[in-house]
């Protein structure tokens, strides 16, 4: 094989960059699930806050997180549907719509980040690369907002090359180019019907030391969601 | 008539320690008029001070949404929506306004975010401003650390007491913040702190002054502002409505941000908050006045009927000496008014003694709720010439008008029937 043909080889053999963020956004939970998962926060100086959900995910539009565990927050509930987002308190019985870009539960995850998994629909993504992280063989996309809308202005993210896509690490920047938070996803498992990795770690860079970590527990792929579920009233009624 | 008023004052002194006592609850009651007033003075003044110079001016134009509804709270005064042209808006009023006596116009960014610095971070309030143009501001927002905002410096903050206390910061110190623009794009800058201002207004404990540039930087609004301040030459409601009204054409062609209109508002409308509180102070002032005032005016008719009653006699022997019906009404009705107005001596030189003392000294408010009232940690009252006046008129008005009864009781005696009394 003459070194010309093996790079053309490698050259086909390599998705490009919009087709490797499309099946990176569906490597961790499909575009219906539902799932259990458990959020860490952590703070300097202070108590590590726990906190267990269930979570329904219907495309990337809707998402609805109720909180499950410790009992006091129990009820507590976010819900994602179009461009709103919206929190039920149940000591307060009342629903509040808040910000996508607000963090969600007082960790480092912002809901946008939790509900809105698909980046390709933000982003344009550039293939700059590849790179080994972590001991794994991965692409690096730089992705770039559409719009001044989108929360983070640019994103580096890395993506495992072995063929299965999982993300292994996203780096979040500000409008003036300052790394504001990073995302590393590990510990791949099998969870429902598939392998996936099913621990993701949200560092802040503003605060050393302050993590927050998304344990998935359980995943349920493709169940049928009754899209009526997604409405601020059901989520006041606690359906 | 002056005859009768000498006789009336010279009155005072037979009955003394009935008079004492009459005349020592209205002078009672005028102090506390006093100080009330003073009170009530030093937190209007505060309040509107604090307002006029740190946020709104004596007028603002803002961008309000269409279905803008206040929320009563100071950070209602602060435009929320971003006029893109607001700088421009703001260069031409300042130019084509001094007809309707504006002498200054500037444009102030504001926005919320949170700062961090040394692994701690808060949600803040962050304020652009021209510092060149922002004397008043910095009257009030006085440095106790550093110095104030320099406009030469486009990476300085002039920061809060209690938040460069919460977040450990001196002067010299760098915080980073983070701030989430308009459209929803995070963003964030570095900036060293130059100063660090006194506590005021407790609304004002985390906020953070940055050079209008460097926030319109930060906030991805260049050239934008939430609001224009305009100073007027004269300082009062009235002025302030007057250019407001005149300032509407002005802006008639200025196109606001979708979904919002440009408002022209004078600072008693646009600080809602703060008026609101200054008119819960009056009716508190008017109530309790009210209640002072009628304990005092049934003491005074009460006493005056007992000189009436002691006098009978007395005003028998006027009345065949041909004293007049009139006379004897108007001789009571006079003391009446000598006891108001040496009420009102008394008491508007012990409650204005009380007043000039803790305008000198101020009166700490020790509780957030207190400090909200007053707009600040310490409240200083104020002598106003126009609440004094009006206390005095209230006291020695009341005083008169309650010796009208006891006065018409005694021109109603006939002379031989009061000469026969014991």
């Amino acid at each position: 094989m003459t070194p010309t043909f093996a790079l053309c080889a490698l050259l086909a053999a390599t998705p490009d960059a919009t087709e490797i963020l499309r099946r990176a956004d569906t490597a961790i939970l499909n575009e219906q699930a539902i799932y259990t998962l458990r959020m860490t926060v952590v703070r300097p100086g202070k108590a590590d806050r726990l906190v267990e959900m269930k979570g329904w995910r219907m495309g990337d539009l809707r998402g609805l997180v109720r909180y499950t565990a410790p009992a006091k927050e129990r009820g507590t509930a976010y819900l994602r549907n179009g461009d709103s987002t919206y929190l039920f308190l149940p000591a307060a019985e009342k629903v509040v719509r808040v910000g996508p870009k607000q963090n969600f539960g007082g960790g480092d995850f912002s809901n946008g980040d939790i509900f809105r998994l698909s980046l390709v629909s933000d982003y344009v993504p550039t293939l700059v690369g590849e790179e080994a992280l972590d001991g794994q063989r991965a692409y690096k996309l730089e992705l770039k907002a559409k719009d001044r809308k989108v929360a983070y202005d640019r994103v580096t993210y890395w993506v495992r090359a072995d063929g299965t896509f999982f993300p292994l690490r996203a780096e979040y920047y500000t409008l003036s180019g300052r790394k504001l938070k990073w995302l590393t996803v590990r510990d791949v498992k099998k969870l429902g019907r598939r392998e996936r990795p099913v621990t993701m770690v949200m560092e802040n860079a503003l605060e050393p030391g302050a993590t927050t970590t998304l344990v998935f527990l359980t995943i349920e792929d493709d169940p049928k969601l009754d899209e009526r579920m997604f409405t601020p009233a059901a989520l006041e009624r606690g359906e | 008539m002056t005859a009768l008023l000498r006789v009336a004052f010279l009155n005072l002194l037979r009955a003394r320690r009935r008079n004492a006592l009459a005349g020592g609850t209205m002078a009672l009651g005028t102090a506390a008029l006093v100080l009330g007033s003073g009170l009530a003075d030093g937190i209007s003044g505060q309040l509107t001070r604090n307002l006029v110079a740190t946020q709104t001016g004596h007028v603002q134009v803002a961008a309000r949404p269409l279905d803008w509804v206040p929320q009563n709270n100071p950070f209602d005064a602060y435009g929320q929506d971003v006029m893109p042209g607001g700088e421009a808006l703001a260069d031409r009023l300042r130019r084509d306004a001094t007809g309707l006596g504006v002498v200054d116009a500037t444009p102030v960014l504001y926005g919320r975010g949170s700062a961090s610095a040394s692994s701690r971070s808060a949600l803040v309030g962050i304020v652009g401003v021209r510092p060149e143009r922002e004397t008043a501001l910095f009257a009030q927002h006085v440095p106790q650390a550093g110095r104030a905002l320099p406009a030469d410096d486009p990476l300085a903050t002039y920061v809060a007491a209690p938040i460069a206390r919460k977040l450990g910061l001196e002067v010299g110190d760098t915080v980073s913040f983070v701030i989430q623009t308009e459209g929803g794009a995070f963003n964030s800058i570095d900036a060293v702190v130059c100063g660090i201002f006194r506590k005021a207004a407790p609304w004002h404990d985390n906020f953070f002054y940055l050079n209008l540039e460097t926030a319109q930087a930060l906030f991805d609004a260049a050239g934008g502002a939430t609001q224009v301040k305009l100073t007027l030459r004269a300082d009062s409601t009235s002025a302030a409505h007057a250019a407001a009204r005149g300032l509407l054409p002005l802006i008639a062609d200025e196109v606001a941000p979708e979904g919002t209109r440009l408002a022209v508002e004078p600072y008693d409308r646009a600080g809602r908050f703060s008026f609101a509180i200054v008119q819960a102070n009056q009716v508190a002032l008017l109530v309790v006045s009210s209640f002072l005032f009628v304990a005092a005016g049934v003491g005074i008719v009460n006493s005056m009927l007992m000189s009436v009653h002691e006098r009978t006699r007395e005003i028998g022997t006027l009345r065949a000496l041909g004293l007049r019906r009139a006379a004897v009404a108007w001789l009571f009705v006079l003391e009446g008014f000598a006891l108001g107005v040496c009420a009102a001596v008394v008491g508007v030189a012990a409650g204005g003694a009380v007043v000039l003392w803790y305008a000198a000294h101020g009166i700490p408010m020790n509780t957030m709720t207190l400090a909200w009232m007053a707009g600040g940690d310490v409240l200083y009252p104020r002598l106003e010439a126009a609440s004094v006046g009006r206390a005095v008129l209230l006291i020695v008005g009341l005083s008169t008008l309650a010796a009208v009864y006891p006065a018409l009781q005694a021109a109603r005696l006939l002379p031989r029937e009061a000469l026969q009394q014991p």
